[in-house]
């Protein structure tokens, strides 16, 4: 089976590359080894939030700053701010209003309730200027029975900075029912019965009952999974709705990821969901072809691959008692040798298996024993170089070396 | 009895097994009694060994009134402490590279001391046990259990208030009162609010552990203890449903427990400064002498997931004639200061094991009682614990898993855990099945401050995730009940850390996983490390 | 320590992989319906740890598990969670009901309704039956039970397509299923018509048993293993033997036998695995490596929109039939986004579970209302009643829709050799 392009891993760097190449008219398979950490998105997109341990508001002149082998290096920093809009572009494309712009950082509340800088952030979702919060007042929604979503971390941290927090308690007997399941009360779940038009109405009442019209309202978010809730709530209730992240799975990352894989199989994307590659042929520093573990002898084969296989907890990299290694092809990774070296003493170190991931060159080919294949490409969390935990900058790194390699690609042919 | 009072008839210095112990048999024989914990109870080498309930086999050959002290516990602990253990029983093995001609001396050192020990066929102990070492040459059926540590030590707390005992975790005793040659009470600062306190008694018990020798030097007194690290691996799941241990002397690694829903290898035994023993971290080497040893016991352990590493202290007492250290007991040592060191009033309780702590409490009992000129006789060994009562389970199959799971945990006392509501009965740790009604039950019943307290009560953050999501949402919980949410916060950082501390040494394939989702989680998405640092910076 | 020393993990369905990230329980189409359903994180890894360490927390709502397999498609750590349910299942028995015992046994049921056929046909279709069957059985009163043919398919084959096979150079064993055996031999006579085409005869198997997928889910695990044993023999005579590979036109059968075999059962299958594939995946390759060709009929149209059944998703298929699909030039193709029917097999046939079954297939049976086309294509046989009874689009095999396109003479003068 030929494609033009096929690129292994279904999250938001392959989808971005698989989007942005099906855009210029190409063949492109992904190959997705089930569902992706954009199920871990807060409904923000960071492009640079923290160097050197101080918060950053503008990104891409702070990019000046990035340590040398950081992979926006490879991306180019003097193009960071034309990705990043080419970036938003596919994001509105896809469905995904983002408010925000690459030279200037905005602040996200975070599911706790504190802020960080952010490069986009989905529609609904409460945003500030700067880390210090503008308001007075606010009234936080607490639902009945959901336990993901920490409101009291929520009003002790608005309170730390002089907010004056009201907190208002509803119970939609429509929603308060999936508590009936011990695990299931999620947002991900509420969100479902919420596409129901009824089911909000009587939410939408509940809340006009706890508050008023001049309130700035934050709650969780738990509808909007893939539809315009959050718009048809805000019509329906007096106060000014602003949306806070739960705990995961959470509804922006699951619209985010929706929404991309609706739009990439839209534009004739294959996306090959639940699958995974595990072969492939390096002949003469290319690559020919690879296996999956479901299509078995029917080989994929393209002019370029791409490797977007994420981190160690999407199982771009793994790490085992000896060494850290790239299970699919065998890449060469930067990692220290020793797992002594893998981590530090205390939890929010910037710990070094976080930096770790396949090594590449200028031009993020993939290098193995050394030498650079020449139609391999490496992009997103799977590059060794940076931490997005720490540095913030991890759907940048995703999306932004997505779209420069998408360019080496249309520009190659 | 009023909570405020300063004066007791006994102080008990140590909320591990031993205080707990000796504070439920004071109490019962109609002692006021006042226990002070420096931490959390179980914080020792209570809450950080193998929670194996011994048969005594493994003292059998070397140290017979070990065995015969440890085979009498055990079918104490059966009886009384019944939602304790497990009862598993386990297998000694003898390897292809072990003498099998030391199986005969072992059962017949157990049958002397009065252990059932029972010769089985290879391929039996393999059919009873599918994880053993398939290539072992000899086997010996032996009464061995588990028993979980944290639920012994919080029942004979709760059974020990039940008889009128005061118990204050987070007070740590700063001096003792001395006049005259004689121990009056101790001095103890509240943790928590810094409060100074004093506290008075005609006794003072000592059963700190390895930190007893500390205490006892506030008194002018020298014990000869040893710390002896001991390191452990937590295992994903249970490999084994026996004990199985090593046919042979007693050596590092040779014994694989299985203990709720996990199973633990272990130990090692190194000698530490009594410096370190506050922060016990387990080594490269250990890890790697454990899964050495540990995969000769059970294959399947070479290729299971680790969830943790974690350290204990034993408290090696050497004998008064040998201070070099060269002739251990792991037999009970029952101080009485008075005779030994002119120091009246003070008793030091210690060397032993978990499995004789009722023992141990029985002897310090019976001292304070002579001391006291009170004399009841102890009835620790016939009276069950709270949640151990025969026939009061509930009848009614209970059909939710956290049910099952709270009643694993708590006994009959898990029928005082609200389930009545859908609320009530939400998950919050869904690893370990633990409820919002377990929690609530635990925070306002089992002296609950802060997380880990609430994972040794209840096991939330202990099941393969370490608290990715549950730590979370225990945390908010906790904040609400005890109305601080800033602390409840700082305390989700630092409960965070403390997991991490087991799971460094073990970071690799899912462990590491797990690691970069929780940082994933709490750093990139929550920011709870800005949160954190902003609380800090603010004070 | 060996070298393989915590370098390779192993556990029953890969449950300690579990990060308990819950992104399976986003995509649980029963626990979106029901809050009785505890969800697949729960009712898998979670609940394997605690059934590992007593049986007693074996919880019976695990038998809401409708065993589409999204969760395990979801997994983005190779869990497989719908696997560790079924185990969990068949490890705690339960005693099967009659009216179980007689949706599992879909090969007895079949024998005795085809032989009677109109009967049968007319009295499951009439209400008074259906009411006692809702009553008594346990069998929802709205479905229909797909009638029975009147003539077997293996009869059909014996009387009118056995004796030219041998005619061909190159041959396939067909293992046609109980669907189309009792229920629905035109697909099978349309897949004779089209592997003639290619130049292949097409043979049985020496003995063909019902694959055990019904079985399975109603409790019968022995009887499925029993089943399975002999469907291996058979289709090893013919891999070994014969040189026949097998093929099928239903992915639950395929998958059933390809996966659930050696994951649930334990039937050790691993040399029959490769050679048992799905007639659309077949034939795909066939034309991948240029070894046939096709031939169309010009004047074939047709608005098809494909849906993908929850194990053809699973087993990573459907791109063989979409692609076979989209080589018909007078076919107009919808590729509907990936949704479970809600049917699974026996499962929305049972009283209790009617609610939830169409529940759980609304998403889907809207979506083929939007999209409004003539046919709905599916490799599964259960979507088929489930989404004809639904929407009353009619819906047919992808190997049917080409044995329609297809100008059968001249394709079979393109692969003579």
């Amino acid at each position: 089976m030929k494609f033009d392009t096929i690129i292994i891993g279904g999250g938001l760097s392959g989808l971005t590359c698989g989007i942005a190449l099906s855009q210029k008219g190409q063949r492109v398979a992904i190959v997705a080894g089930g569902q992706n950490s954009l199920h871990f998105n807060a409904g923000s997109m960071e492009l640079l939030g923290n160097v050197d341990g101080e918060e950053i508001a503008h990104p891409v002149e702070a990019a000046q700053r990035l340590q040398p082998n950081h992979p926006y290096r490879k991306v180019g920093i003097d193009h960071l701010e034309e990705l990043a809009q080419e970036a938003k572009t596919l994001l509105d494309k896809a469905g995904l209003t983002m408010s925000g712009n690459a030279k200037e950082n905005h602040w996200r509340i975070t599911p706790i309730g504190v802020t960080k800088p952010a490069w986009l952030t989905l529609e609904g979702l409460a945003t500030v200027a700067s880390s210090q919060l503008p308001w007075k007042a606010v009234t936080l929604v607490e639902l009945e029975g959901f336990i993901d979503s920490p409101l009291q971390f929520v009003e002790t941290n608005l309170a730390a900075q002089g907010v004056q927090v009201k907190v208002a308690r509803i119970a939609p007997a429509v929603l308060t029912q999936a508590r009936r399941s011990a695990s299931e009360m999620r947002a991900t779940s509420l969100a479902k019965i919420l596409r129901n038009h009824q089911a909000l109405a009587s939410l939408a009442a509940e809340i006009n009952q706890v508050t008023t019209a001049d309130e700035l309202v934050l709650m969780p978010m738990f509808l909007g999974l893939d539809d315009d809730a959050l718009a048809a709530l805000q019509a329906q209730v007096k106060p000014r709705l602003a949306f806070l992240p739960t705990l995961p799975p959470m509804v922006p990352g699951v619209r985010i990821a929706t929404a991309l894989q609706h739009y990439f199989k839209m534009l004739g994307g294959t996306y090959l969901l639940g699958d995974k590659v595990v072969d492939g042929l390096i002949e003469d520093n290319t690559m020919r072809h690879i296996t999956t573990a479901k299509l078995q002898d029917v080989l994929l084969k393209a002019d370029n691959f791409v490797l977007a296989t994420g981190s160690f907890m999407s199982g771009g990299v793994v790490a085992d008692f000896t060494r850290i290694y790239e299970p699919v092809f065998g890449l060469d990774v930067e990692a220290p040798a020793n797992r002594a070296d893998w981590t530090l003493a205390e939890v929010m170190d910037d710990q070094p298996y976080m930096s770790c991931g396949v090594a590449t060159d200028d031009t993020l080919h993939a290098l193995k024993e050394g030498k650079a294949v020449k139609n391999l490409f490496a992009i997103g969390s799977v590059l060794s170089g940076h931490n997005a935990a720490v540095q913030g900058d991890g759907e940048g790194v995703d999306m932004l070396t997505a779209l420069a390699v998408a360019h080496r690609i249309t520009n190659r042919q | 009895m009023n909570k405020e009072t300063n004066e007791f008839d006994v102080i008990i210095i140590g909320g591990g097994i031993t205080g707990a112990g000796t504070a439920r048999d004071c109490a019962m024989r109609g002692l006021r009694v006042l226990l002070l914990e420096r931490f959390d109870y179980t914080n020792g080498a209570t809450g950080r060994n193998h929670g194996l309930l011994h048969s005594g086999a493994r003292y059998a050959v070397t140290d017979k009134e070990s065995a015969t002290e440890c085979i009498e516990e055990n079918m104490i602990l059966r009886r009384v402490a019944r939602h304790c253990v497990d009862e598993t029983d386990g297998l000694f093995i003898t390897l292809p590279e072990d003498d099998l001609g030391y199986q005969k001396t072992f059962v017949d050192a157990c049958r002397a001391a009065g252990i059932r020990a029972d010769i089985i066929d290879p391929a039996e102990a393999r059919l009873l046990e599918p994880s053993v070492n398939p290539t072992l040459i000899g086997a010996v059926r032996i009464p061995d259990a588990s028993i979980d540590p944290f639920r012994l030590t919080m029942a004979n707390l709760v059974d020990a208030q039940l008889h009128g005992a005061v118990a204050l975790n987070y007070h740590e005793v700063t001096d003792l009162v001395i006049e005259n040659g004689r121990v009056l009470g101790v001095k103890a600062t509240d943790l928590h609010t810094g409060q100074q306190k004093e506290f008075r008694a005609a006794v003072t018990i000592n059963a700190c552990g390895i930190w007893g020798m500390l205490i006892a030097r506030k008194a002018g007194i020298t014990i000869n203890m040893f710390p002896a690290k001991g390191a452990l691996l937590i295992f994903g799941h249970r490999v084994n449903q026996m004990v199985i241990n090593r046919c042979r002397k007693p050596a590092n690694a040779d014994i694989l427990v299985p203990d709720d829903t996990v199973c633990v290898i272990g130990t090692t035994s190194d000698r530490v400064p009594i410096e370190t023993v506050d922060d016990m971290r387990v080594a490269d080497e250990e890890v790697n002498i454990l899964l050495t040893e540990g995969e000769k016991l059970a294959p399947a352990l070479a290729s299971t997931r680790i969830l943790r590493a974690y350290a204990g202290v034993r408290p090696l007492v050497a004998s008064d004639d040998d201070p070099s250290g060269r002739s251990i007991s792991r037999g009970i040592v029952c101080l009485d200061h008075e005779s030994r060191d002119g120091m009246a009033g003070f008793i030091t309780i210690t060397g032993g094991k978990m499995m004789t702590y009722r023992l141990m409490a029985q002897e310090a009992t019976d001292l304070a009682c002579r001391k006291l000129n009170v004399n009841k006789a102890c009835a620790t060994a016939t009276t069950p614990l709270p949640g151990s009562e025969e026939n009061s389970v509930s009848q009614q199959e209970p059909r939710s898993f956290a049910v099952k799971a709270a009643q694993g945990r708590h006994g009959t006392m898990a029928d005082k855990i609200d389930a009545d509501t859908p609320l009530d009965r939400a998950l919050v740790c869904e690893c370990e099945g633990v409820s919002v009604g377990e929690i609530r039950y635990a925070s306002q019943q089992l002296h609950v401050h802060n997380l880990m307290n609430l994972r040794r009560r209840t096991r939330t953050g202990m099941g393969t995730c370490q608290g990715k999501l549950c730590a979370c949402r225990a945390a908010n919980l906790l904040g609400k009940y005890n109305h601080d949410a800033k602390l409840a916060q700082a305390d989700l950082a630092k409960f965070l850390g403390e997991r991490w501390k087991g799971v460094k040494p073990i970071a690799w394939g899912s462990a590491l996983r797990e690691a970069q989702l929780t940082a994933t989680v709490y750093q990139r998405l929550c920011g709870l490390d800005k949160a954190v640092a902003r609380k800090e910076g603010e004070q | 320590m060996a070298a393989t020393t915590q370098t390779t993990f192993a556990s029953a369905n890969n449950f300690e992989q579990c990060l308990k990230c819950s992104i399976c329980t986003v995509y649980c189409p029963v626990a979106a319906v029901t809050t009785a359903y505890p969800g697949p994180k729960q009712a898998g890894p979670d609940g394997e740890r605690y059934r590992l360490k007593d049986p007693k927390f074996y919880d019976e709502a695990l038998k809401l598990c409708l065993n589409c397999k999204r969760c395990e498609v979801a997994c983005p750590s190779e869990v497989r969670i719908g696997d560790i349910i079924q185990r969990a299942r068949m490890q705690h028995p339960q005693r099967p009901k009659l009216r179980d015992v007689l949706l599992a046994n879909t090969d007895v049921m079949g024998t005795m309704a085809t032989s009677m056929a109109p009967v049968v046909n007319l009295t499951l279709g009439m209400k008074p039956v259906k009411a006692v069957m809702n009553a008594t059985l346990g069998i929802d009163k709205h479905r229909t039970f797909p009638a029975y043919a009147s003539q077997k398919f293996e009869t059909w084959y014996r009387r009118h397509a056995a004796q030219t096979q041998e005619s061909f150079s190159k041959h396939v064993s067909y293992f046609h299923g109980c669907y189309v055996n009792y229920n629905y031999p035109q697909l099978g006579k349309d897949l004779v018509t089209v592997m003639n085409a290619l130049g292949y005869g097409v043979h049985l198997l020496e003995k063909e048993k019902c694959c055990g997928v019904a079985l399975m889910a109603n409790g019968m695990h022995e009887q499925a293993k029993r089943q399975g044993e002999t469907n291996m023999q058979s289709m090893r005579k013919s891999i070994n033997e014969l040189k026949r590979p097998i093929i099928t036109t239903s992915s639950t059968c395929t998958f059933t036998m390809r996966d659930e075999y050696d994951h649930v059962l334990g039937i050790d299958n691993r040399d029959v695995r490769d050679h048992l594939s799905l007639a659309a995946r077949f034939i795909y390759q066939l034309i991948d490596n240029g070894e046939v060709k096709l031939a169309f009929d010009p004047n074939f149209k047709m608005r098809v929109a494909y849906h993908t059944a929850c194990h053809m998703q699973r087993m990573g298929w459907a791109i063989f039939s979409t692609q076979l699909l989209r080589m018909i030039p007078g076919l107009e193709l919808i590729e509907l986004e990936s949704q479970c029917c809600g049917i699974a097999g026996t499962y929305g046939f049972k009283k209790e579970n009617y609610e939830n079954s169409q529940a759980i297939g609304a998403g889907l049976f809207q979506a083929i209302k939007e999209a409004d086309p003539q046919y709905v294509a599916t490799d599964c046989e259960t979507c088929k009643w489930q989404i004809e009874m639904s929407t009353g689009v009619p819906v047919l095999n992808p190997i049917s829709i080409l044995a329609q396109a297809l100008d059968v003479e001249k394709t079979k003068q393109l692969n003579q050799n």
